[in-house]
């Protein structure tokens, strides 16, 4: 689902963000992307999103061509990702029902569909009271479920998070990815940038460790509690 | 797992409702920006419309002038009447001539004072009446520029006691001329200032671009098509083109029949030909399609703009 081949972006002389890269991610797969703060991480989620384009290499996203791919094919490459920004990108002139709203009139919805689908999404991450809320009323948290519930609307083929607990207690990190790993039952491909060791230690998923923009490590993570009945980690109920 | 929604084009209708609530939302909160642009559109529109409307009301006297087709035999104003009844006797033997009237000084003095009625005070200081009297014959439209008429019209000419022979169609010339000038001078400034008002819409455009600069990059990333990200600004364009629209054209109604009403002197033949009437719809069609079209050529400018940095 998601492949990079020897992939180096350099942003000039001497600053280069990844170092020739290369790793596979397989449809329906829960990836820990992790790694200290500078090692590239969000960097790597850029390019998946085509944010911007490799250096060198090639990446190939559910079957496109990140390199080939036309700039009038972006938005439906686009929409076949779910993301969710480190720093929510959530539009604040607009109700938390009108940011979701907005994705299903991008998506092509018609309109008497948005309430149902804003509201089923929200209620999945324990919002369906804060429709009518604007962001900056909400807490951090809240703002994250928003985030959250937006990348989700659509069922996306691939939900892409970058450090999506951060700066969330953990009672809250523990709620949030037990939303993500809902989405994976449903059939998403998920890859979570996080350097939340505890997270991922616990998750029993297989981890990529990024350094200095190089790939230093690639193994499963370890949970040292067994894994629920539903096949969802250890977490706490979706 | 549900199938993802990926609709590479939107329903029309949905996605129209969007950009004209979106449009509004946005001219409602740059109300200001967006007066000033709709003002420059009113007003380029107000002098174009403004040219239009003379036009048109020289070309409805024009018009009513061809269906004429009058010619005018001034006499000597001292003319003995025998000389004027050999000259009515001689138009009588032509049967071009045959349809004809006769005006004396006295009704010549009376027409001008009544079409006039500002300048009778100047005729009434005269000491004498110093209009010629005339015979006013119309003659057939496909007959007045023929060579064997202006032949004829040289022999009337050639008469004691004639002393013009004018042919209104020589008038009627000078009055298209008048009227092409008149239209290109109103689409010479009208185009100039269109051509500002589209630029002052762009910027206006370009300025509400820059506050929803970090909105747009969240549409672009969560998978927005150029298409729904600029449909809004193009909209906001042409509802401000719109705006502008009407309300020059509301301006120019309410001074034309304002100016109709409480200015122009019962008879008088200036004012009744430049208060004929107002613009036909199809003109005021073009007027507003021409602000829509400035407005809509003005976003489309900073829209393109934005699109080439896009991402």
């Amino acid at each position: 689902m998601i492949h990079f081949y020897h992939v180096t972006k350099r942003f000039d002389r001497y600053s280069t963000a990844l170092h020739d890269v290369t790793y596979h991610i397989e449809k329906g797969e829960f990836v820990f992307l992790t790694g200290p703060s500078g090692a590239g991480k969000s960097t790597l989620l850029k390019l998946i999103l085509r944010q911007m384009t490799p250096s060198e290499g090639q990446i190939v996203v559910n079957g496109r061509n990140l390199n080939a791919i036309k700039r009038g094919q972006l938005p439906s490459f686009r929409r076949e990702i779910g993301m969710v920004f480190q720093d929510f990108k959530l539009i604040e002139r607009m109700t938390v029902f009108e940011n979701l709203s907005f994705i299903l009139t991008v998506l092509g919805l018609p309109p008497k569909e948005h309430k149902k689908k804003a509201y089923d999404v929200l209620r999945a991450v324990n919002l369906s009271h804060k429709m009518t809320a604007y962001p900056l009323q909400l807490s951090g948290g809240e703002q994250q479920r928003v985030a959250i519930a937006r990348a989700l609307i659509n069922d996306p083929m691939v939900v892409v998070a970058d450090e999506p607990t951060g700066n969330l207690d953990p009672d809250l990190s523990r709620e949030i990815m037990d939303i993500f790993n809902a989405a994976n039952l449903r059939g998403s491909t998920v890859l979570i940038a996080t350097h939340d060791r505890d997270l991922i230690d616990q998750s029993g998923r297989r981890v990529i460790s990024l350094d200095h923009g190089r790939i230093v490590e690639e193994k499963i993570a370890v949970p040292d509690r067994p894994a629920r009945k539903d096949g969802v980690f250890g977490l706490g109920g979706v | 797992m549900a199938r993802p929604l990926l609709r590479d084009d939107l329903r029309p209708k949905n996605t129209f409702s969007y950009f004209f609530r979106e449009a509004l939302r946005r001219i409602w909160v740059s109300k200001r920006s967006s007066f000033i642009a709709v003002a420059m559109i009113a007003m380029s529109l107000m002098i174009v419309g403004a040219f239009l409307l003379v036009a048109e009301n020289l070309e409805r006297a024009v018009a009513a002038a061809q269906g004429r087709s009058r010619v005018s035999v001034f006499l000597d104003p001292g003319a003995a009447p025998e000389t004027i009844a050999a000259v009515g006797a001689a138009l009588a033997a032509n049967p071009h001539f045959a349809a004809r009237q006769f005006v004396s000084k006295d009704e010549a003095l009376a027409r001008f004072r009544a079409y006039f009625p500002n300048l009778s005070g100047i005729a009434g200081q005269l000491d004498e009446n110093p209009f010629p009297p005339s015979f006013e014959c119309d003659v057939a439209p496909d007959v007045v520029q023929s060579p064997a008429f202006q032949r004829e019209a040289a022999v009337v000419r050639a008469l004691p006691g004639v002393e013009q022979v004018q042919f209104d169609w020589e008038w009627v010339e000078r009055l298209k001329r008048l009227i092409n000038i008149v239209n290109l001078a109103g689409v010479v400034a009208g185009g100039l200032l269109a051509v500002a008002a589209a630029f002052t819409i762009a910027n206006v455009i370009r300025l509400t671009m820059m506050l929803y600069r970090e909105e747009i990059e969240i549409m672009r990333l969560v998978g927005a098509t150029e298409r729904i990200i600029r449909g809004p600004f193009l909209i906001e364009g042409v509802l401000q083109g719109l705006l502008g629209a009407a309300a020059a054209i509301a301006v120019l109604v309410g001074a034309f029949f304002g100016a109709r009403h409480f200015l122009v002197p019962a008879n008088s033949l200036l004012w009744g030909f430049l208060f004929n009437g107002f613009l036909p719809w199809q003109k005021i069609a073009a007027l507003v399609a021409g602000g829509m079209l400035a407005g809509y050529l003005g976003s489309w400018l900073s829209v393109r703009e934005s699109g080439r940095e896009a991402m």
